[in-house]
């Protein structure tokens, strides 16, 4: 079959320059949509799985697997853990083992107290935490001192986003207040790519005594990996066979990354409602652009006819049209990603666990200019075809 | 076979081009059946051009189209150049109307986003040949339509003869068997009538192209070979004509 020359699709676009500017930026608007719906997608998936270390494993109260927030263990763990399971990573004598306080609070920034609280994540912990939490590093300030006199905290890179403010507003030096009693911000730090840095971090006694609590949440511990050459390193066995041998603990044993792979399943229903929304609104884009197409067609039935009796086949002519509305929709979908990549990558979404950037990454870029395409392609079919059902005389005879 | 010629009644003994045989058309409108054409026969020899007159709906338009291939017949063979043209297949058809006809338009039908030169250039690209070929073809053509200097230009930029000249090289760039001419001048000042019925003469004088035109322009069909006269979808005698044209000429008191 012999197809119509490409620059005559190319060309048929420069005929209505404002139906040109709908199809592109129609197309824009779905593929942008698309990549925002991807971009979060992934990003919140990556931030959860990102957030688990690989050779770490959480340790909380039996049933409360499902959240730390609710779990609550005994304080002396940690020394029982260290004491009792042998592998666990060390470095100049101090152990891996991180006990920690996880907590939802509510936090205003300042300390007037006027502002509205936002809830936010706050882990107490030990200089421990710095060692476990290896995708953690201070970028500014110091580390807080628990009972120094003023209560001291360090935020995330992200703390900003998560309390509504201006990262200004979360500065070394600055003040926040939780739960009534003001903090004084003594570092900043970072943990690119994890929800960690949505949170805010302080000495895990001062966490005990604001939050009246005895017990702590959890322990993470990092295991060195077990070597069979030199019978050294440790597995999740261990670490389980070891909450089996107390069970007065009442520990569960979880690796990190299934402890985070289970909330990213957790918030399975809000991804669903991500696509879901934007495939509807995708769907209503290409119905405008259906009629954009259409409109582009039906104005031009009588070329079509011309083309026709000349000689050509009609799938020829409908692939022509096909190369045309993909080619406005491809547009518009480069167009997108162009701002995907340079405006929309890395910008923070709240979410109830705190806060990560949206990931505009090559499969989301993808999956984007796939939409554009399939735009093109699904917009052009029904018009196309309705315009060629006329028979050539009919179609010789359209105004 | 019911021809009437109004030049010369020689009969070729070679068999024509185009046969029509017992040539119907019918068409659904709503509940009634229309019928354009009704069991016409006619033939076509090679070379020759053939003037289809006749008031609106007498199907003379309906033959054209079923001639060029871009209409199917109800009933009765269309043979042309020893093809039963009624029996090919849709995407067949096309083929067949990309070698073998060349349609001019009334309001010429160039496509307005393409120049002259690849309004001409379109049918060529449906055959296999060279883009040196290609090029030397829409030349000959377009020089043969006198609008060569304008082959960069785009129809918007043309006037409407030139857009029919170049119209007629697109017609003609293919060699086909047969052009075909719906009102061809029908748009057009006397002027350019006359040179558009000029140029097509020559096309069947000088290249032995047959023609055949629909028109309501005695002056067009004047230019013709022969002038059929189409009423209720079947041809008219001329005796019937002129008896006909005479009995409504206005008696004396």
């Amino acid at each position: 079959m012999r197809l119509l020359p490409f620059d005559y699709a190319v060309r048929n676009l420069g005929r209505s320059p404002s139906r040109l500017f709908l199809s592109v930026a129609g197309a824009a608007m779905v593929v942008l949509l698309i990549l925002v719906a991807g971009g979060f997608v992934r990003g919140m998936s990556q931030a959860l799985r990102a957030t688990g270390g690989e050779h770490n494993v959480i340790l909380m109260g039996a049933g409360s697997e499902e959240s730390v927030e609710r779990s609550e263990i005994p304080a002396a763990t940690p020394g029982v853990l260290a004491a009792s399971v042998q592998g666990i990573r060390t470095r100049a004598g101090v152990a891996y083992v991180s006990p920690e306080v996880h907590v939802m609070l509510p936090v205003t920034v300042g300390t007037g107290g006027m502002a509205k609280p936002r809830q936010v994540m706050l882990r107490g912990v030990s200089p421990a935490a710095a060692l476990v939490h290896e995708s953690v590093s201070l970028t500014e300030g110091r580390w807080p001192v628990a009972g120094g006199g003023a209560d001291e905290v360090i935020v995330g890179r992200m703390a900003g986003t998560v309390l509504g403010v201006a990262e200004s507003d979360v500065q070394v030096g600055r003040a926040i207040t939780i739960d009534g009693r003001p903090w004084t911000i003594v570092g900043r730090f970072s943990a690119p790519g994890t929800v960690v840095e949505a949170e805010v971090w302080l000495p895990l006694a001062d966490a005990m005594t604001a939050t009246k609590r005895d017990t702590i949440s959890c322990v993470v511990v990092t295991l060195d990996p077990y070597n069979e050459a030199t019978g050294e390193g440790a597995e999740f066995a261990d670490v389980a066979a070891f909450t089996k041998t107390r069970p007065d603990l009442e520990l569960v044993p979880m690796t990190e990354r299934e402890y985070y792979g289970k909330l990213a399943s957790f918030f399975g229903p809000i991804k669903v409602v991500a696509w879901v929304t934007a495939g509807l609104i995708a769907v209503g884009g290409l119905f405008g652009g259906l009629n954009t197409m259409y409109a582009a067609f039906a104005s031009r039935i009588r070329e079509l006819g011309t083309l026709q009796a000349i000689g050509y086949r009609r799938l020829a002519i409908v692939w022509s049209m096909i190369q045309e509305s993909t080619l406005a929709t491809a547009a518009g979908g480069l167009i997108a990603c162009a701002v995907g990549v340079f405006l929309l990558d890395g910008v923070a979404v709240r979410f109830s666990m705190g806060a990560f950037g949206l990931k505009i990454d090559e499969a989301v870029i993808g999956l984007g200019l796939l939409t554009g395409l399939a735009l093109g392609v699904v917009g052009a079919l029904p018009p196309a075809i309705r315009c060629l059902k006329p028979t050539i005389p009919v179609a010789l005879k359209a105004v | 076979m019911t021809t009437n010629n109004t030049h010369s009644r020689t009969l070729s003994p070679a068999p024509a081009l185009i046969q029509c045989r017992r040539l119907t058309k019918t068409y659904k409108k709503g509940d009634n059946t229309i019928t354009p054409l009704q069991e016409l026969d006619l033939d076509v020899p090679a070379g020759d051009f053939l003037a289809l007159m006749g008031p609106s709906g007498s199907g003379k338009t309906t033959l054209l189209n079923l001639i060029a291939g871009i209409d199917r017949p109800s009933g009765g063979n269309l043979i042309i150049g020893g093809t039963d043209i009624a029996t090919l297949s849709r995407s067949k058809l096309a083929d067949w109307r990309s070698t073998h006809v060349g349609y001019v338009f009334q309001l010429y039908n160039l496509v307005p986003v393409l120049t002259a030169y690849e309004n001409v250039e379109l049918p060529l690209l449906l055959h296999s040949m060279s883009a040196r070929e290609r090029h030397q073809k829409v030349s000959t053509a377009l020089e043969l339509v006198g609008i060569a200097d304008r082959h960069d230009h785009y129809p918007r930029q043309l006037s409407g003869g030139q857009e029919q000249r170049v119209a007629i090289a697109r017609a003609i760039v293919t060699d086909p068997t047969i052009i075909v001419g719906d009102e061809p001048t029908g748009d057009l000042d006397q002027e350019s009538a006359q040179a558009i019925m000029n140029l097509m003469t020559r096309l069947c004088e000088d290249l032995g192209k047959t023609l055949i035109i629909v028109t309501h322009d005695a002056k067009s069909a004047a230019y013709a070979k022969r002038t059929l006269h189409l009423e209720k979808g079947r041809l008219v005698e001329a005796a019937d004509l002129a008896a006909r044209r005479e009995s409504t000429v206005p008696q004396p008191v």
